[in-house]
């Protein structure tokens, strides 16, 4: 009993977390057209630097540490973005070796300066509260929280404000976006701004909340789930992005509830639904691009 | 880059100056090879340098065996190094748990190893490029998580050991064993090479690549893509394997760790250093990349070890954003051994003579 | 029995009919071809009947038995080539390997008799298309007009009994066109049946006895090309209205 009720509110606090990481890589792809596998670099950066922020350099207030490292999140990638992926964008092949050399330097960096140990992320809030019956940290709350509140900050942002109709414009057609006279240049790296940044406070809200560690192997986990979300909701598509992240967030807390010592099964369960969704219904959920024969 | 240069002179040199079959050729230049441990003294330095060029050879085999699939093939994949991981670990475990002797262990990892490639390209072969390369990606992941979650019988996040007698002469000394895995690795090198030659080069090759080039246009000449590209995952897989395997017994341990992310990389970046597309650039640009990070990075310039892999992966990326071409052409100008290769000259040549022959004598209406 | 059958094949692209119930019948020996203005689905029909599109309904049958919803290598294999309007050359290998791959497919390799072997065969049908000479060179050094026989030396390699062949003419200068059709018609003596798309309609009745026009998707007319050429509707089509 206990257990179907741990699954139904995990797997809900799971799924709205997740959104937050995987609405990043479903943007720069649908704006940019660009399967970024240093994605999960980003959320890795992002945990690795708040941890210096918090507790090693500046031993800042929690949240000032989580601004800055969504910050500066952000600016790398966007720069990553200008350096790496933008002379190359139009070469998908290219840009998926390129970045996956991108993600695999961030592990040697992170290797080399913080060791190949993990370090410490401390959790937001302490304590915890009991809702039917299960117990949910205060810090799990507040990451469900952060990740609504961002994740439909966006949403309302792409709908409303004009940089938001730009980016939806050039998601749809680059180069007529350009001669609407929008540099996409520019707004490419202002959406792998965003995309960088809602990664690492992903980064941070997650591994804060759950592991309360960060190594510099961890960014691959978080790619493969990013991946199999968006391919389940659609690439390209925000809200199946949400609906695509509840579903893996049920299944992936499924699996670690009901399977004894599942947890080491997570990335399986992720890995199933990718392949069966490419393999019955390659557009996903929502998406657009269907992939025709020829 | 610039090996595929000079293998290019060092073949039309070959051809046209020496008038030699390259193939005579390179073996005459593969001899000091063969006698290497026996003109040098038995030191520390000689086998630090017969390791090097052990583990050399093994990546050479792997390398060697990706580019079959990606560079021929038009299959990227990332995660290659799952196929040798799973070759490390059956092979260990079936010598520690059914007790079975290496002759036996090691082509058993390979057949398993085989058959699940099979399984697993059935569905992962019929996705379009990124996500072959991304699930591949995840694949090793998911084989990691296995092992952590089986830790019992694979031992886990440690490992699986085997004791000193799972080497491969376990009665001799170090210098002596070091030798023997020396010319056994060697002697693997290349009959993989060859073998992973001669289908790229044969008409099953040429599939390959009508494959690469224009996988629609193959269906439309009768080719079953699918059929052929399990075929060359299936290939590829076997020999990566084998070269997991024969690691497991060098180190007598089989470890998940054997397949991260960054081994998978490696290969890319072996590939692109020595001629993607071509099989002998796998090969030469492995030994290369050990060369340079057992020696130029470690003995002339001493760099600290975690700062190998971001040089070298920063290196190809450099190299990527330069020239996109060529990787993503993925083979190089080394196509020509198609053209060049002497049998279908031969055949063509002496087709040809025929045929005008026969033109002379019936003439066209 | 008719070589191929095809009754009521539909395709739809959303809101789009690109083939709107054409019905058509090709018999054993027979040179038809098939024209229209761009756009009328032409390309969209050889799609279909060799299994790169599914279609929405209707039915296509080689030699009675239907074949429609089979993947494209199998169609290859059960006797129907085509080749590609825009040509689609196996870039890196030589020109010869281009057809040596054909050659590898099941029903190639089938009917080599055991007297050649796959280069011979592949040599003969370069000769056929008047290639034999490049048959070293890597296929992407060829000229547009080598790289479309090279296309039909390909389809022939997979010794089809049904030849489609999509605009075989378009690039070429007169002399090109000549030599090709020149070509089509040994082929056609060697037994091979063929369906051409073609807009040149002078060359497309040196070669086809029976012609079918389409037009949005429809069969508007069906006859011997100089009733086609003579056809009001036909010149309507091509010409627009004559006032």
């Amino acid at each position: 009993m206990g257990l179907v009720e741990s699954f139904l509110i995990y797997g809900a606090i799971t799924g709205a977390v997740y959104a937050l990481l995987a609405v990043g890589f479903t943007l720069i792809y649908g704006v940019a057209d660009v399967v970024n596998m240093a994605h999960g670099a980003f959320y890795m950066l992002g945990a690795y630097i708040f941890f210096s922020f918090a507790l090693e350099l500046f031993q800042l207030n929690l949240y000032l540490a989580l601004i800055l490292a969504a910050i500066a999140v952000g600016i790398i990638a966007s720069v990553i973005h200008r350096i790496f992926i933008d002379p190359i964008a139009e070469d998908i092949i290219a840009t998926l070796v390129v970045t996956v050399g991108v993600a695999l330097m961030l592990q040697q960096v992170m290797t080399i300066v913080y060791g190949i140990g993990h370090v410490e992320i401390p959790p937001f809030l302490p304590g915890s509260i009991v809702i039917a019956d299960v117990t949910v940290t205060y810090s799990k709350i507040l990451a469900v929280a952060v990740s609504l509140i961002l994740f439909f900050t966006l949403w309302t942002f792409m709908r409303k404000a004009k940089v938001g109709a730009a980016m939806r414009a050039a998601a749809q057609d680059r180069e007529v976006a350009m001669l609407m006279g929008i540099n996409t240049t520019r707004l490419h790296m202002l959406t792998m701004a965003i995309s960088g940044s809602f990664a690492a406070v992903a980064g941070v809200m997650i591994s804060s909340s759950t592991s309360q560690m960060a190594d510099p192997f961890m960014w691959l986990f978080p790619l493969v789930m990013s991946f199999s979300i968006v391919i389940l909701g659609g690439l390209g598509n925000v809200k199946g992005t949400f609906v695509g992240a509840l579903i893996v967030g049920f299944a992936e807390t499924g699996v670690v509830t009901f399977v004894p010592e599942g947890t080491y099964l997570k990335g399986a369960a992720a890995l199933a639904i990718m392949v069966a969704v490419l393999l019955l219904r390659p557009r996903g959920l929502f998406g657009k691009h269907i992939e025709l024969e020829d | 880059m610039v090996t595929t240069y000079l293998t290019r002179a060092y073949r039309s040199f070959a051809i046209h100056v020496l008038d030699v079959p390259s193939r005579l050729l390179a073996l005459l230049l593969f001899q000091p090879l063969l006698f290497l441990p026996m003109v040098l003294p038995t030191s520390a330095s000689t086998n630090y340098l017969l390791s090097v060029l052990v583990f050399g050879s093994l990546s050479a085999i792997f390398a060697a065996s990706w580019d079959l699939l990606v560079g021929r093939c038009g299959q990227m994949t990332l995660g290659h190094a799952i196929f040798f991981g799973l070759g490390s670990y059956v092979t260990t475990m079936a010598w520690v748990y059914l007790g079975w002797p290496i002759w036996a262990t090691i082509p058993l990892a390979v057949l398993i190893t085989t058959l699940a490639s099979l399984f697993i390209g059935f569905p992962a072969l019929r996705v379009k490029g990124p996500y072959l390369a991304l699930i591949s990606m995840a694949l090793p992941l998911i084989a990691t998580s296995l092992i952590f979650y089986f830790k019992d019988v694979t031992g886990g996040e440690n490992g699986l050991p085997m004791p000193i007698s799972g080497r491969f002469f376990p009665q001799m000394n170090v210098f002596d064993l070091r030798t023997g895995e020396y010319y056994l690795t060697l002697l693997l090198v290349a009959v993989s090479g060859i073998i992973l030659y001669k289908i790229a080069i044969s008409r099953t090759g040429m599939v390959f690549v009508s494959i690469l080039d224009d996988e629609l246009a193959s269906k439309a000449c009768g080719i079953n893509v699918t059929k052929y590209k399990m075929m060359a995952f299936a290939i590829s897989a076997a020999f990566a394997s084998l070269s997991g395997a024969v690691y497991a017994h060098i180190l007598t341990v089989a470890s998940p760790f054997a397949m991260g992310t960054t081994r998978s990389f490696f290969v890319v970046i072996m590939t692109v250093f020595g001629g993607m597309g071509t099989i002998a650039g796998g090969i030469v640009g492995a030994y290369l990349i050990h060369f340079i990070d057992s020696y130029v990075l470690r003995v002339i310039v001493d760099v600290p070890v975690e700062w190998h892999p971001f040089i070298f992966i920063g290196i190809v990326v450099i190299f990527i954003l330069k020239w996109p071409r060529g990787i993503t052409r993925f083979v190089t100008d080394g196509l020509e051994d198609l053209a060049e290769e002497r049998e279908i000259e031969e055949r063509g040549a002496h087709i040809w003579k025929k045929y005008k022959r026969k033109k002379k004598s019936t003439p066209e209406g | 029995m008719h070589l191929l059958e095809v009754e009521n094949l539909t395709k739809r692209f959303g809101g789009l009919t690109a083939v709107k119930n054409v019905s058509f019948h090709i018999d054993e020996g027979e040179i038809v071809g098939l024209m229209g203005p761009n756009g009328a689905g032409k390309t969209t029909l050889f799609h279909v009947i060799t299994g790169f599109l599914k279609a929405d309904s209707g039915t296509v049958k080689l030699r009675g038995e239907n074949i429609l919803g089979l993947p494209p290598h199998k169609i290859v294999n059960k006797g129907i080539a085509r080749t590609f309007q825009v040509v689609r050359p196996f870039r890196h290998l030589p020109t010869i390997a281009n057809v040596l791959v054909a050659l590898k497919s099941p029903r190639g390799s089938k009917k080599i008799e055991w007297i050649k072997t796959p280069e011979r065969k592949a040599l003969e049908l370069l000769g056929d298309v008047g290639l034999s000479e490049m048959m070293m060179e890597p296929a992407e050094t060829l000229p547009h007009g080598d790289l479309k026989r090279l296309e039909i030396a390909r389809a022939l390699g997979t010794e089809p009994e049904l030849l489609l062949l999509d605009e075989p003419f378009a690039g070429l200068n007169p002399i090109e066109t000549d030599l090709l059709t020149k070509s089509l018609r040994t082929i056609h003596l060697d037994g091979h049946t063929m369906l051409i798309v073609e807009h040149k309609l002078h060359a497309l009745m040196k070669l086809a006895k029976r012609v079918l026009v389409l037009h949005y998707g429809e069969k508007i007319a069906e006859g011997d090309p100089e009733d086609i050429a003579k056809n009001k509707k036909v010149i309507e089509v091509y010409m627009g209205k004559v006032a």
